[in-house]
Parts: C-alpha cells; structure tokens; sequence
C-alpha cells in the first residue's frame, strides 16, 4: 500500500463531513490555517471545485481568492477571521470581498468558528460565508 | 499473539435459545500476549464469565474503548475486582468533565450498584489513555478517536511483527462515500491500516442500516469497505444487533463473505464473532481458523 497523508483528526474529518453536507458556502483549515476542504457550495461561489485546487497553504488561498477589503487593498492574513479563530479560540467574522476563478468580484461576509477539541489548543476552524448580493440561499 | 472473544454482541446483552451458537455478551475480546500477559478489550458482559477464567493472581489491562454501559457493564461483575491479589489498571478515553474513575463510578455506585469503586478490595487504578504509544507487557498499544456518539476510541496493538485493531463502535461512512473518500479523512484508517486482524463494527445488514444512519454502528457493505480501504488480512465481524439471532447472522456472514470476494478478497478471510471463540493471530497464521458460516 502506497504512502497516505497524515490522518486527520476526527473533530475534521467530522467538520468536512458536515460541510460536504450543506449547501452554505464553508472552508475547513486545519490548525495552520492550511485549506483542507471547501463545500461544493464555496467552490460555486469560487468558480472552482476543491476537487482541482486542493490543499492550499493560508498564502496560496489569499493569493488566489483574496480576500480584499472595501478599498480594494489584500486583507493582511493576520487579520482574517480564520487566522483570528484559530489564534484567539473565538468566533471571528467579517465583510470582505474574494475573486473568483473568472476574475469577477464578490462581496461575502464570513465567520469563522475554531474547532477546539482538547486542551492542547485549535484542530483547526470552519469558515462560513453568506454571499452579500444573495439572501436565503438562492439568488436574487 | 491469541484472542479470545467472551461478548461479541452490541448495545444490549441478547441471551436466548435462538443466541447461543454467537453469544448474548456484551462486548469483551481477551488477548493473551506472547509474553503471557493479558490485555482486555472492553468490559462488556462477557468479562465476567472471562473473569472466572482467570484463577491465578489477576494482573490485567483492561482498555474501554468508550462508556457506553454495554462496554462497561460487566466491570462490577468481574470476579478479580473482587479479589485483594488482583491489580487491574483500567485505560479510557480521557474527558475534560471528569476523571476516567469518577465516569466509571458513576454506574459502579448507588443506586445503580451495590458497592463502590472505593470498596472494591483489588487494587485498581485508572488512566487516561496517552495520545502516544505506549507499552503493555510485550505489546504495543496505539489509539485514536473514531466516529461513534460520544468520546470513542479504537486501539492498536502490535507484539512483534503481528498487528490486531479493534474497532468495535464505528460508523466511518457518516456523511461520506467510503470507497471514494481519500484515507487521511477515514475515521479509523490509519489506527486499522495493513492490520492482521480487524475486528470492526458490524450492526447492521444493508437493508437496515439506512434507518440507523447517525446511530454510530456500520452497514455490512460499509464495513467490508473499511477494512477493503485499510488492507486489513482479516476481518471479523463484531458488535452483533440485539435482534440478530443465530441464523440471521449465519446469512449476514455468507453474504459478507460474497461481498469481501467481490472486493477482491479471500472470502475465508471474514468471520463473524462468536462468543468463546479463540484465533491466533499473526502475519503468517490462516485465516482459516476464523469460524466458516454453518
């Protein structure tokens, strides 16, 4: 049998779980703020699936996706609320824009809640995103 | 190293004429290790009638893969907590609610029992299982957090070049597609990877998992999968339905074993467990000591 990647822990692989089974827009890092998952929901609003992306480091997925603030400018990693979640142990949330595949623009707010399962600190964090031109869940 | 199964059926014990040939115990696998030691896999009913068996001076691992009552029941009815020149030490999962003790005397106290953690004469102790290795006698144990309701673990144990996994809550297809799901995000995988003898979760048929999804117990399909996935060289069945009496899992078995041959495997290579039923295992041993469907 070939080599595998480390096994995730449990509190992940249930979280990917449950995002593959919703259809909000959701990212899953793990405790380095790696990309290890987004739903199929995150890869619409992407324009692209995890499927052809895959793991990405916290540097590779704001090259690629963003996020900007309202004038336009990178939001510094250190303030994302992914970052902020995993370093704080607390729900984090924001208004922020991502770019698309196609280079189009979205406006997206997104709260990101750590996933703590022992003492030792952070497994990683679920980020949910709601579309800002979008309301329950269909679009306008 | 050699196993013994004295409780292979799950969520309730199940006694009755129409039990007898797979047992009505609950959950409980005695491994006797080369070095002559003794590992206890759960505490189910079945470690009662295990703790007859053991007449000299006690000194055993017990290791709970979780608390749910059918894998801890028979704990106040085993014979050596009784005795002052046993020495058990007693591995859970750890919980930031409670020690492993206080969450064990919660069912060995009133009113649920008539004595007390505390009152039992033998010498016990209990441990936080490590989120490393560590060493049992001539064993080797590892351990890892596996899908079920609650904290559950599943264990691995290596003696030498022989490798058993014992699984026996697990529903590792919980909102996944098990055959096409990568390994690193297979609850279970690397704990059963490549082992010798997998001894997994098997509640239910086919047919009935699907009005059990969430209960945290395997599909037979999904369980073949599993142990497909991990490269398990042998499979055996465990945690039988209450409701499955003898002739039920005869034919889960044979169908089980029709399916692991579709898979690619050696339909010899899956049992089902059966209470007193005792296999060496090892790298090099048949599986054809493993019970063949009647």
């Amino acid at each position: 049998m070939g080599r595998v990647p480390a096994q995730k822990p449990l509190e992940l692989i249930l979280a990917r779980n449950l995002l593959t089974s919703i259809s909000t827009p959701a990212f899953l890092v793990d405790e380095h703020a790696a990309l290890v998952f987004y739903n199929e929901a995150a890869g619409a609003l992407l324009g692209r699936s995890f499927e052809d992306v895959g793991k990405m480091s916290p540097e590779e997925w704001t090259a690629t996706y963003g996020p900007f603030d309202s004038d336009g400018k990178p939001v510094e990693l250190d303030e994302l609320p992914t970052t902020r979640a995993i370093r704080d142990g607390r729900a984090a949330h924001a208004v922020f824009t991502v770019r698309s595949a196609n280079g189009g623009t979205r406006e997206i707010e997104s709260s990101a809640f750590p996933i703590i399962a022992s003492e030792e600190g952070s497994s990683g964090a679920m980020i949910f995103f709601w579309p800002q031109d979008q309301t329950h869940g269909k679009d306008k | 190293m050699r196993i013994k199964v004295w409780g292979a059926r799950g969520s309730v014990p199940a006694p009755g004429p129409q039990m007898n040939r797979y047992g009505g115990n609950t959950s409980c696998v005695e491994i006797t290790l080369a070095s002559g030691e003794h590992v206890i896999l759960d505490a189910g009913t079945g470690i009662r009638t295990l703790g007859l068996d053991l007449t000299t001076s006690p000194h055993c691992s017990i290791l709970l893969t979780h608390l749910h009552l059918d894998h801890i029941q028979g704990l106040m009815f085993f014979p050596p907590c009784f005795r002052a020149d046993a020495d058990l030490t007693i591995w859970g999962p750890a919980s930031p609610e409670a020690s492993l003790e206080d969450r064990v005397a919660r069912y060995i106290s009133a009113p649920l029992s008539p004595v007390e953690v505390r009152e039992l004469p033998c010498s016990v102790s209990f441990r936080d299982t490590p989120p490393s290795e560590w060493q049992l006698g001539s064993a080797t144990i590892r351990c890892e957090a596996v899908n079920h309701r609650g904290p559950t673990l599943g264990f691995r144990i290596t003696e030498g070049d022989t490798t058993l996994c014992y699984i026996p809550d697990h529903e590792p297809a919980l909102g996944t597609v098990l055959a096409d799901t990568e390994p690193e995000w297979v609850s279970g995988y690397e704990l059963a990877r490549d082992a010798d003898l997998l001894i997994h979760d098997c509640q239910y048929a086919d047919d009935e998992y699907p009005d059990h999804i969430g209960w945290g117990h395997s599909g037979m399909s999904d369980t073949l999968t599993f142990a497909s996935r991990v490269g398990a060289k042998s499979l055996l069945l465990f945690h039988h339905d209450p409701l499955h009496a003898d002739g039920f899992l005869d034919e889960l078995h044979a169908s089980a074993r029709r399916k692991w041959a579709d898979l690619g495997g050696d339909p010899t290579a899956v049992a089902m467990a059966m209470e007193s039923e005792e296999l060496e295992v090892g790298p090099a041993s048949s599986p054809a000591g493993l019970a063949s469907p009647v």
